[in-house]
């Protein structure tokens, strides 16, 4: 941990640089945020201090602002839901095949695709049968024709396709963050475990998943952060719609600030979603700080 | 292009583009020339730079053809004007905007929308008024009488438009054919009708790409604009003399719901955007599309071209007049009013507004031009489908502006999310006012 | 029985393998159908006649060579400057004995929550009074602290766990500081710093908000922005959409597969306490 004893300049020197650049861009311009939050303004002509009254309008007098947080948190737990398969999987590859790692890169790869792509790839599986969607051509040819649906544009169902969508890109980003992680424990511990009996699935029970506590947290964290401030890939597949039957706080925040030209309203969301990012990262460390009394 | 709307500009548009009486041709351009190389004269050798941001991408429209050729020929003639363009789709381009005009960074050239949208821009001091450039080598008399209204505030007019459309009904003959419907629809419950025998056949009736929901509330404001009885219900709320609880409006609703139970719309047609929504009916795959008749010149150059026709959108219930439209006046250019240069980018500006008519003239883009023309469309082999749009801009006698250049951004957001909710289930109609009403008074 | 189970175990690797792959090939067939065959056509048909012609299209209607240029110089730039910066923080934070260096890692980490959409507008007024605007320092400078945060969880997690020995011996023959993180530090912390460079490459190659909205001359634009201006409503040949998404995908997907021996190594080295 932490040996070195270094002069205060040396300090400065190592961590100023990325310091400043950060608090610059990216401190300073949320803080502004934060004011902005705080005024009645369309981003064009003057604004005007109101100090919590976008916050009010928010929680008592949008329709759309709590359903949409209702549904950014279902995709945050079904994003999360969605580690402890990644786990095992990943624990599975670890054991039974050789060459993991080329395995592990090809399931990584919907992460490196830009959304625009990944976007128009699902429309096209969702699309109505008459416009080549595959998935309700693949149910009609199957003679399950009662089930195909208008995918996207259902306001009951679409929300969920698109979950299915994330679920499908992050795969292999979680996957690849356990299974580098369970690469990484020390294998003295599992050959000393060998000696006193402990093999196979008891050894990933009383090892692995003790010792693996910590990295399924970043992934857990991760996956929280980022489907709070899930964006592109709803903007890319319905916009919000249909009638914001899929809308999320960030695509809420862009459409008040940007379409309906209330800035000031847009930035009290952004405000929200960043002040909810936090705290659950809080509550994840706390849960898992527990978890690891507990196993360690 | 756009969609918006809002007051009714209660101006005939007379002789939108067969025209032939004005003198806006080639002597003009040539005034242009000299014109402002005299006023440039001492500026000659100083460098300027002028930002021009577009919404003309697509290489093989004839807008963009239009927009380089008349900026590569000014740059020649003018060795000291670089002008640089930023070409974006229109989507891009309003938030890029917006996001400029929130730091005060507006670029010396860039495009607003009529009316509603435009005017924070003006009410912040954002754009140059001009008044002055227009008067410059007679460009303001070559636009149609009053269009210039839509972009003009407190006397000062702020933008010039590219164009001038009305929403009329393309169908597809061959389709209609097939469908047995000997002559198209003049009232409602004709076109109701001939749904019902479109869909029978499994013909797909109305294309739609309602993704983008402004193509949604632009038909159903020529809905609105029958049921009312004529133009003017949206100023009339605004203006206070009405509600959207209006029988006018929730029989507007009605109707349209009529139009989705029946079937009109393709499957999904809320995850289909504009451009896919339209081709749709481009490659024959639907019989009717309802749009703007800026899709003129796109639909001559599909692979349906020869099977099209247009006619006016029909009476509702017996109410309104067929010669009114609803009315998109097109996108328009504006100069910044912080421009380090306004007087050079105006004499572009002026330039390029003259030479506009007569580049679309000659790409087969003429349908729709706000400007007045001297030209024969038949004669320069403009399609039969071209000719006809084109005269029905003879007989306009008024009409309405889409809802978001009527509106406030706020409550035109809470009408688009609300007229797109009737494509994916019923509501009732006294619902869909009541939303509207609330949301009007939430952001008067 | 055995058989049974192995058989089980290998269907459960190869699902994913095909769905997860299977988004590629399709995109590629996809860039080489005409629009009636995309539109109409059937989802898994092959093209009736395969359309190269789209690929020649895209390449000249989209300015694919200058955009990817760009691309490439404002990546590789962000890229060695997160690298270089976040390794320093990283090293401080992790390695040296000082009073802030948790509050500094937490301010750090909180950068991780904060949405780029929510600074676009702030960020815009910065650079105007910097007058960076319209150059390619107004997204390398946010690039670069927007990608610090997560490069500096990865490397300090990293930095952590190497043993105090190798310093402390390098200190006794005199090294300075800086000659220790230069010649020691940094060359063994090359398997987080390509973890790094991936998931930031990644980020910023597909970056588009920011690139939209700070540039405006053409010359100056990146491929991002070039793929969604050719997927705009005005463009009505999928199948150069396609073509052009494939050659705006090639670099990150050749890059990733060079690279991804490496990344899986790196990701989370460090984060485990042995």
């Amino acid at each position: 941990m932490n040996v070195l004893k270094v002069p205060t300049r040396t300090i400065a020197v190592f961590v100023l640089p990325a310091l400043l650049l950060y608090i610059c861009l990216v401190f300073v311009p949320i803080i502004v945020s934060f004011y902005t939050g705080l005024l009645n303004w369309d981003g064009i002509t003057a604004a005007k201090f109101i100090g919590f009254g976008n916050f009010k309008n928010m929680f008592l007098h949008d329709p759309i602002f709590w359903p949409s947080v209702l549904r950014t948190l279902l995709y945050a737990v079904a994003s999360i839901v969605e580690i402890p398969f990644c786990l095992l999987m990943a624990i599975l590859l670890n054991r039974y095949v050789r060459k993991g790692n080329a395995l592990v890169s090809i399931y990584f790869t919907p992460v490196i695709l830009s959304v625009v792509i990944i976007g128009q790839l699902w429309s096209t599986i969702y699309n109505p049968a008459a416009m080549g969607g595959m998935l309700n051509g693949v149910l009609t040819s199957i003679g399950l024709e009662r089930w195909t649906h208008n995918w996207l544009t259902e306001p009951k169902i679409a929300m969920y396709c698109i979950y299915v969508v994330s679920l499908w890109q992050y795969f292999g980003y979680h996957l690849l963050i356990q299974f580098t992680g369970i690469q990484n424990l020390p294998s003295e511990i599992y050959e000393a475990a060998k000696i006193d009996g402990a093999d196979g699935f008891k050894a990933d029970r009383y090892i692995t998943l003790p010792l693996i506590v910590p990295i399924f947290k970043i992934s857990v964290v991760l996956a929280f952060i980022g489907s709070l401030q899930a964006f592109d890939l709803v903007m890319v597949m319905t916009g919000g719609g249909p009638a914001h039957a899929t809308d999320v706080i960030s695509t809420h925040m862009y459409n008040s600030s940007i379409l309906s030209q209330k800035y000031g309203y847009g930035s009290a969301i952004a405000t929200f979603l960043v002040l909810v990012c936090l705290s659950f990262t809080v509550v994840i460390n706390l849960i898992f700080s527990r978890l690891e009394k507990k196993f360690g | 292009m756009i969609l918006n709307s809002k007051k009714m500009i209660g101006v005939a548009l007379t002789g939108a583009l067969t025209l032939s009486l004005t003198a806006c041709g080639g002597t003009d351009t040539k005034t242009t020339d000299s014109g402002s190389a005299t006023t440039g004269d001492k500026s000659t050798d100083k460098k300027v730079t002028i930002s021009f941001q577009n919404i003309y991408p697509d290489p093989t429209t004839p807008s963009y053809k239009m927009l380089h050729s008349i900026v590569d020929q000014y740059q020649k003639d003018h060795p000291n004007v670089t002008i640089e363009l930023d070409t974006l789709n229109t989507d891009q381009q309003k938030m890029k905007l917006k996001t400029q005009a929130a730091s005060k960074e507006v670029p010396d050239i860039t495009i607003v929308n009529p009316a509603a949208q435009m005017k924070p821009f003006v009410d912040a001091k954002l754009l140059a008024p001009l008044n002055d450039m227009l008067d410059q080598n007679g460009l303001k008399d070559t636009y149609q009488k009053g269009l210039l209204d839509n972009y003009s505030f407190d006397g000062n007019t702020y933008a010039v438009p590219d164009g001038n459309n009305i929403e009329v009904v393309y169908y597809n003959k061959e389709l209609f054919q097939q469908a047995g419907i000997a002559k198209t629809p003049t009232t409602f419950d004709e076109l109701l009708q001939d749904v019902k025998a479109l869909k029978a056949k499994g013909i797909t009736p109305i294309a739609i790409g309602e993704k983008d929901s402004w193509t949604g509330s632009f038909l159903f404001m020529n809905i609105l604009l029958r049921t009312y009885g004529g133009p003017g219900f949206l100023k009339d709320v605004v203006d206070g003399k009405k509600t959207f609880n209006d029988p006018a409006f929730t029989l507007a609703v009605d109707r349209f719901q009529d139009l989705v139970q029946a079937g009109a719309f393709p499957d999904g047609a809320t995850s289909i955007d504009y451009n896919a929504g339209g081709n749709i009916f481009k490659t024959g795959k639907a019989a009717m599309y309802i749009m703007g008749t800026w899709e003129t010149g796109s639909i001559d150059a599909s692979s349906v071209a020869s099977k099209v026709a247009a006619f006016q959108f029909p009476t509702v219930d017996g109410k309104g007049d067929v010669n009114q439209y609803m009315l998109a006046p097109g996108s328009a250019f504006a100069v910044s009013a912080n421009s380090e240069h306004v007087q050079e980018t105006k004499d572009f500006l002026n330039y390029f507004a003259l030479n506009l008519p007569k580049k679309q003239f000659e790409y087969k883009n003429a349908v729709g031009l706000g400007q007045k023309i001297d030209g024969d469309l038949k004669a320069s082999g403009y399609s039969d489908l071209a000719i006809s749009v084109a005269g029905l801009f003879n007989n306009i006698s008024g009409g309405d502006l889409a809802f978001d250049n009527t509106m406030n951004p706020a409550t035109a957001q809470a009408h688009l999310g609300s007229i797109q909710n009737l494509f994916v289930q019923k509501v009732d109609a006294v619902q869909v006012a009541k939303e509207h009403q609330s949301a009007f008074e939430a952001n008067k | 029985m055995k058989g049974f189970k192995r058989g089980i175990l290998y269907l459960l690797f190869a699902i994913p393998v095909v769905t997860q792959l299977y988004p590629l090939l399709w995109l590629f067939l996809y860039s080489l159908k005409s629009n009636e065959e995309i539109l109409g056509g059937s989802f898994f048909a092959l093209p009736q006649k395969f359309q190269w012609h789209n690929y020649k299209e895209a390449y000249e209607m989209g300015s694919y060579v200058r955009y990817l240029g760009n691309s490439v110089f404002v990546t590789i730039i962000t890229m060695v400057f997160v690298i270089l910066l976040s390794s320093m923080v990283a090293y401080a934070v992790s390695r040296f004995r000082w009073k802030y260096n948790k509050i500094i890692l937490l301010i750090f980490m909180m950068g991780l929550m904060i949405p780029m959409q929510a600074t676009l507008l702030p960020l815009m007024i910065i650079f105007k009074n910097m007058h960076i605007l319209n150059t390619h320092l107004a997204l390398i400078l946010p690039y670069i602290a927007f990608s610090t945060p997560i490069a500096v969880f990865i490397l300090s997690g990293f930095m952590r766990d190497i043993p105090g020995e190798i310093e402390e011996s390098a200190f006794v023959d005199g090294a300075s500081i800086y000659r220790i993180f230069r010649s020691i530090i940094l060359p063994i912390s090359v398997p987080p710093m390509m973890t790094v460079s991936i998931l930031t490459f990644i980020t910023i190659w597909n970056e588009y908000i920011l690139a939209r909205t700070f540039i405006s001359s053409e010359r100056l634009k990146t491929l991002p922005f070039g793929v969604y201006t050719f997927v705009s409503q005005y463009s009505t040949n999928y199948g150069d959409i396609g073509a052009f998404l494939i050659m705006g995908a090639i670099p990150v997907i050749l890059i990733y597969f060079v690279l991804s021996e490496r990344i899986t190594k790196g990701m989370v080295a460090g984060a485990v306490k042995g």
